[in-house]
């Protein structure tokens, strides 16, 4: 039972890390991009490379993560948002990242490979650890981490401050002399560098998969919707509700309803409480 | 004039071109190939509404066409129901989801509304494989042929073209009349689509339902088409094929994602080198057409013919025709 | 048809935002074929009210009423049903459609051709539809946009949207148009062929609601004003009574 419990919350941490992506993201540009679960993806397949195929240390494969990330963040950025957000079509960037994220994940297929492989191990463990098995630790401590990591940055530092600026009002900050492309992008840059740390994290539950992406983008947003966009603590909360109820899920009836029930429980919180658990109510998602 | 006579002819050709397919097209490989643009075109007709009318942003038909597979599957192969009957039901079962799906979700926003849809394709597949002793699990199921003169690649091939253009035909009156405008006025203006007083989720649901209906129908007929279908021919992949044929195309217009569908569909197939990267082929050209013609390549042609034959827009005065308006006021009552 | 010619009321009407006061008790009653300004300075709940009228806002407290009919929890659709229509600040037009296409829209209520009735093209269908766009050819060059008709709504200039937006307003059928500042970047001749339709509609008798910042234009046109400031009404009543009134001109000619 209680490997149940660790599971679903090492599984849930990764989803609750890829709504804290969202809402960095969000919180300068007001965009849900496609390509948020693919950071994590990345970050997954390119830690897996470095240290597997290149054996290298895999403090090498973190950085390697981490850059893979951000790179591909300010890609989303300059190629699928840049230019999109300047025309008033409000779906347009809905389709720029879907294709961008496209992109991206059959790119990854065509040079990894098809197939799941398996994510080397960090530090030396064996691998009958049990609960202290460190596929558990890395992601919840690491989704633990970043959320302390932003409540400080946004608290504490200068850029921090800003990106809450023009989350409340981007036409304000502008006119304060704030540069909302350059901060848009830097925004971009960092929520690419956690969703490729995330991916790496979780890389011994998740194993190298390029059609992870899709999946991630949509269980992430799960987790995003059910905590309601815009707060760090949701996306924690949901994440761990939907990584919990999967591997409750998993455990009694088999594993062959995952999806169906995660997406049962976002179809309810959003009928009931269409901003999620801990959502503004005045914030309007496009 | 001179265009409504140039847009007549190259209708009639392109009839004439359809109607006689069988008989120069090359090989029994290319008939399969339009006999399989015309299957996927049945579902695109009804998802363009959607997507290029309503302006909802469905990445989930994948989801319906799989219903509609599997359904005639079972139906006509598995349980020996007539296969034209069994086509029915696929479409009724397509419609009925359709509702099931869009009822909740179309009252969400964009981003919200296309991860449900994408849920919901995702949900499909693991039903599809949970419960083995329906649909064959991940082994799938046989895809049941047409009765006699059906059974035959022409045959067949007669079958689906004529589906299709049915379908083409109720969309294009659709798209033509006040339903085209109130579709359009919710994708471009919702302000005003209620202000007129267009029933705006009433009428999303309805273009949701239709769609569908057509993918259902698609569905059964591609299900025989492929002759045997498994969980692995409905990825996701495919629902952003649909979806970009009708952006590539361009929204708003019957003919536009038509062709998105024929290039888009038989440029793997000709060109080699693209066939292999596959979708990435796919993501990178719906990129490019978001960043620089995000109407669509058919204006692209209009933009490009604009500029070559650069019409002098006349400025005229706004001088109204009072008595002209106190009649066309007056008539109303 | 009816004996008394029903009237558009705002009763008693008051709008919070919040903890923000936009309107506090404000009546207004808007009476077929009479045009009926309202005026007030920027943030004086001009807009607001009109919203509220048409259907974007629920009143706090107070009513609206048609005729005998509460409109008060009426969805906008139901208004533009009932023969409410308006125009918007900002012209909302869809801009991949033609002039005509976009004025068409507006005969959506009259519309009886159902889903399937359209999809399987009955004869009734393109009947009606040959009759809406014959009617709005007619009201189209009665506004005066007749040379554009089949223009590209994103190709016109700033006036002619404005006439388009009035001009689907009017294949509507309705009883009472509101209008929300209609002058706003037009010229003085513009501005001069926009009363002589606004005088047109009055003689057809259609309640118009004229909101605007032009002041003289609205006294000139206008058979009765009401005035706002802050979210109050000062003063309404005939045009000319409204005008040389004191308390209105120390509001516009004051700080």
């Amino acid at each position: 039972m209680l490997t149940v419990i660790v599971t679903g919350l090492a599984i849930g941490m990764l989803y609750a890390s890829i709504a804290l992506v969202y809402n960095v993201m969000f919180s300068t540009s007001k965009v849900l991009s496609v390509t948020t679960g693919h950071l994590s993806m990345v970050g997954g397949v390119f830690g897996a490379y470095i240290i597997s195929v290149l054996q290298m240390h895999w403090l090498w494969g973190l950085l390697g993560a981490v850059l893979a990330g951000a790179t591909f963040g300010w890609l989303t950025d300059v190629l699928a948002i840049r230019r999109v957000l300047a025309r008033s079509d409000e779906h347009l960037w809905l389709l720029s990242t879907l294709a961008l994220a496209t992109m991206v994940q059959q790119g990854v297929g065509l040079w990894w490979g098809t197939e799941p492989k398996p994510f080397p191990r960090l530090i030396t463990q064996e691998f009958g650890a049990g609960l202290m098995d460190q596929k558990f630790w890395l992601p919840i401590g690491m989704a633990i981490v970043m959320t302390i990591g932003l409540e400080f940055f946004y608290r504490k530092t200068m850029y921090g401050k800003v990106f809450i600026a023009m989350s409340e009002d981007a036409f304000a900050a502008r006119a304060r002399g704030v540069s909302t492309d350059k901060i848009r992008l830097l925004s971009y840059v960092l929520s690419g560098a956690l969703g490729g740390l995330a991916g790496f994290a979780a890389g011994q539950l998740t194993f190298a998969f390029f059609a992870l992406g899709h999946t991630l983008t949509l269980l992430g947003f799960i987790a995003l919707a059910v905590g309601g966009l815009g707060s760090n603590i949701g996306a924690l909360i949901g994440g761990a509700a939907l990584g919990l109820l999967n591997s409750f899920a998993s455990y009694y009836f088999g594993g062959e309803y995952q999806q169906t029930i995660a997406v049962g429980l976002l179809m309810v919180v959003l009928l009931i409480k269409p901003e999620g658990l801990l959502g503004a109510k005045n914030v309007r998602p496009v | 004039m001179n265009s409504q006579t140039t847009k007549v002819l190259s209708l009639l050709v392109g009839a004439i071109l359809i109607a006689t397919l069988p008989f120069w097209a090359g090989d029994q490989y290319q008939l399969h190939l339009a006999a399989l643009i015309a299957v996927y075109w049945i579902l695109i007709a009804g998802l363009n509404l959607v997507v290029g009318f309503t302006g909802q942003l469905s990445i989930g038909h994948v989801g319906l066409l799989s219903i509609g597979s599997y359904t005639f599957a079972i139906l006509a192969g598995k349980m020996g129901v007539d296969p034209t009957l069994s086509v029915f039901v696929s479409g009724l079962l397509g419609g009925l989801c359709g509702l099931a799906l869009g009822l909740p979700s179309l009252r969400l926003p964009g981003f919200y509304f296309a991860m449900a849809t994408m849920a919901f394709s995702m949900i499909v597949n693991e039903i599809v494989l949970a419960q083995v002793d329906l649909t064959g699990g991940g082994i799938g199921l046989p895809g049941p042929m047409f009765p006699k003169p059906f059974d035959s690649p022409i045959g067949f091939y007669y079958l689906v073209t004529a589906i299709a253009l049915f379908v083409t035909w109720l969309t294009w009156n659709i798209a033509r009349r006040m339903w085209g405008r109130a579709f359009i006025s919710i994708r471009d203006n919702p302000v005003a689509a209620q202000a007129v007083g267009v029933p705006v989720f009433k009428a999303k649901l309805l273009a949701f339902v239709f769609s569908g209906i057509t993918a259902g129908v698609s569905g059964a007929v591609f299900a025989s088409l492929q002759s045997y279908i498994t969980p692995d021919t409905f990825v996701f992949e495919l629902s952003m094929f649909f979806f970009v044929c009708i952006i590539i195309g361009g929204r708003g217009s019957i003919i536009g994602p038509f062709l998105g569908t024929v290039v888009l569909t038989a440029l793997p197939e000709l060109v080699s080198p693209l066939a292999k990267l596959g979708n990435f082929f796919y993501g990178l050209l719906l990129l490019v057409v978001v960043l620089v013609v995000p109407e669509g390549i058919g204006r692209m042609f209009e933009i490009i013919s604009e500029r070559l034959r650069p019409r002098i827009v006349h400025r005229e005065p706004i001088t109204p025709d009072l008595n002209r308006l106190a009649k066309a006021l007056k008539g109303h009552e | 048809m009816s004996v008394m010619p029903a009237e558009l009321q705002a009763i008693n009407i008051s709008k919070q935002f919040g903890g923000l006061s936009a309107l506090d008790q404000v009546s207004l009653t808007l009476r077929p074929g009479e045009v009926h300004g309202l005026i007030g300075p920027n943030g004086s709940g001009k807009t607001t009210l009109l919203n509220l009228l048409s259907g974007y806002y629920q009143p706090t407290s107070g009513s609206i009423k048609l005729g005998d009919e509460d409109l008060s929890l009426a969805s906008v659709q139901r208004r533009a049903a009932v023969g409410v229509a308006r125009t918007f600040q900002k012209p909302r037009l869809l801009p991949m459609l033609s002039v005509l296409e976009n004025a068409t829209l507006g005969a959506w209520s009259h519309s009886e051709s159902g889903f399937v009735a359209s999809a399987v093209s009955l004869p009734s269908v393109a009947r009606e539809d040959k009759k809406f766009l014959d009617q709005t050819t007619e009201l189209l060059h009665g506004v005066g946009l007749g040379h554009v008709i089949h223009r590209r709504a994103n190709l016109l200039d700033h006036a002619e949207q404005r006439f388009l937006e009035i001009a689907r307003g009017l294949a509507m059928r309705p009883s009472f148009i509101l209008l929300d500042e209609p002058a706003g970047g037009l010229t003085t001749q513009e501005i001069e062929h926009l009363s002589q339709v606004i005088h047109t509609l009055r003689s057809s008798g259609i309640g118009v609601l004229l909101v605007e910042h032009h002041t003289d234009f609205v006294f000139r046109i206008s058979d009765r004003v009401t005035t706002l400031n802050v979210g109050k009404m000062i003063k309404h009543g005939a045009s000319d009574e409204v005008r040389t009134d004191p308390e209105v001109i120390r509001v516009y000619l004051g700080a």
